[in-house]
């Protein structure tokens, strides 16, 4: 740096600098580091020699205003950080507790019958088969389940409880509970014994 | 001689400054601090003794001056802005003081364990105070070993405050010879303070 732009910058702070020549300086200081620095030395000095009332020696205030200004605005930002946080952490736990949720209603049918049949509403039933009782599916497969028919015959097979629903009809209704041949042969004797009679009748 | 109408004054180069820190010129903000750290810091210690607490205010000062910058239309020169704005701010500080210490007031576990005290944590580090006292003997020294032609003009014109031209009828010479002696005295300074400040930020940065 020369002595003239010193000079430049000692004619500049005292406000005898011609416009056009303190406009170009202005500017220059602003990236020269150099400069910057020859105004705050001569402005030091000045500051040794304005002080008053037994103030402090200030120097290098500047750089310091700054980096504080620089600093609250990079705590000022990081809030909206903490603040986005705030509220995406919790809706993060909802969304992970109605995920697992949602598995475990898919994993698990919910009422735990050891039989295997599950009331959906009050009037009907699902049951499942051998096969799902010992292997229940995985989640992600789907599941085959049977409507469950009402029968008063548990020990008969399904086809022969439909057979039976369906042809007697309401005859099925005084059949007994428990199915045995012995008292099933006596059953059918008396309906042969009755329509014999109403034929020789 | 210069005329009048061609030269930038104080004011003039002020307004300069503040446009260019109103165009987000940070540098230009920094140039202006550095010009009125010590008036201010001479307006807060009217209220406050405490060195450390004039320049926090100080600080905050200026913190302040920065975002009212945008608001600042230039009505009143840029000094009388900032001077009321530093009477405020320490009268603020003078009375939050107040409360402060009607408040909370210091335990001494509290006093003992210096590194939570907020209060207690803002003292210069030995360093700190040893470079200002370094600085300002450095300066003493600089200053006493001018010539007396340098001495005498840069004293009126920074503690007298007197123009160019005003100098020139006191000392009973040509204007550029103002010019010449300021700035030489001015250089003179410098050249002692330049080494000491480098050392100054060499030492900062070691510390860190």
């Amino acid at each position: 740096m020369s002595n003239k732009s010193s000079q430049n910058v000692s004619e500049l702070m005292d406000g005898e600098l011609e416009k056009d020549c303190s406009k170009f300086l202005l500017k220059r200081m602003q990236s020269d580091d150099q400069l910057s620095q020859t105004w705050d030395n001569y402005h030091l000095m000045r500051s040794y020699l304005q002080q008053q009332n037994d103030a402090p020696l200030m120097h290098d205030l500047g750089a310091q205003v700054m980096a504080k200004i620089k600093q609250e605005q990079v705590v000022a930002e990081s809030p909206a950080d903490n603040r986005l946080h705030a509220w995406f952490k919790p809706l993060l736990g909802s969304a992970i507790a109605a995920s697992v949720a949602w598995l475990a209603v898919l994993n698990f049918d919910g009422s735990g019958d050891i039989n295997g049949t599950q009331s959906i509403n009050n009037d009907m039933a699902v049951v499942k088969t051998a096969a799902q009782l010992i292997a229940p599916p995985a989640a992600h497969t789907a599941r085959v389940e049977q409507k469950a028919v009402y029968t008063k015959y548990p020990s008969l097979t399904p086809k022969v409880q439909q057979y039976l629903i369906e042809r007697n009809g309401q005859q099925v209704e005084v059949l007994p509970s428990y199915y045995n041949a012995e008292y099933m042969q006596q059953l059918q004797q008396q309906i042969r014994n009755k329509e014999n009679s109403k034929t020789a009748e | 001689m210069k005329s009048k109408n061609k030269i930038m004054s104080e004011p003039n180069l002020d307004a300069a400054l503040v446009e260019e820190a109103k165009k987000g010129e940070t540098k230009a903000f920094e140039l202006l601090v550095n010009r009125y750290q010590q008036k201010v810091a001479n307006v807060i210690a009217k209220f406050v003794r405490d060195h450390h607490e004039i320049q926090d205010v100080a600080q905050e000062v200026f913190i302040k001056v920065f975002r009212a910058l945008p608001n600042f239309r230039g009505d009143s020169s840029f000094y009388t802005w900032i001077y009321r704005i530093a009477v405020n701010t320490a009268k603020n500080h003078l009375v939050a003081k107040g409360r402060r210490i009607q408040n909370a007031p210091v335990e001494f576990e509290e006093a003992e364990n210096f590194s939570s005290n907020e209060e207690y944590r803002n003292l210069d580090t030995p360093d700190a105070v040893y470079a200002r006292d370094e600085l300002e003997a450095t300066m003493s020294k600089a200053i006493a070993s001018l010539p007396e032609d340098l001495r005498s003009a840069i004293i009126l014109r920074e503690v007298d405050g007197l123009s160019y031209e005003q100098i020139a009828e006191k000392m009973d010479c040509p204007i550029g010879t103002v010019r010449s002696r300021i700035f030489r005295a001015r250089d003179a300074v410098d050249q002692v303070l330049k080494p000491l400040k480098l050392t100054e930020s060499t030492r900062k940065t070691n510390v860190k």
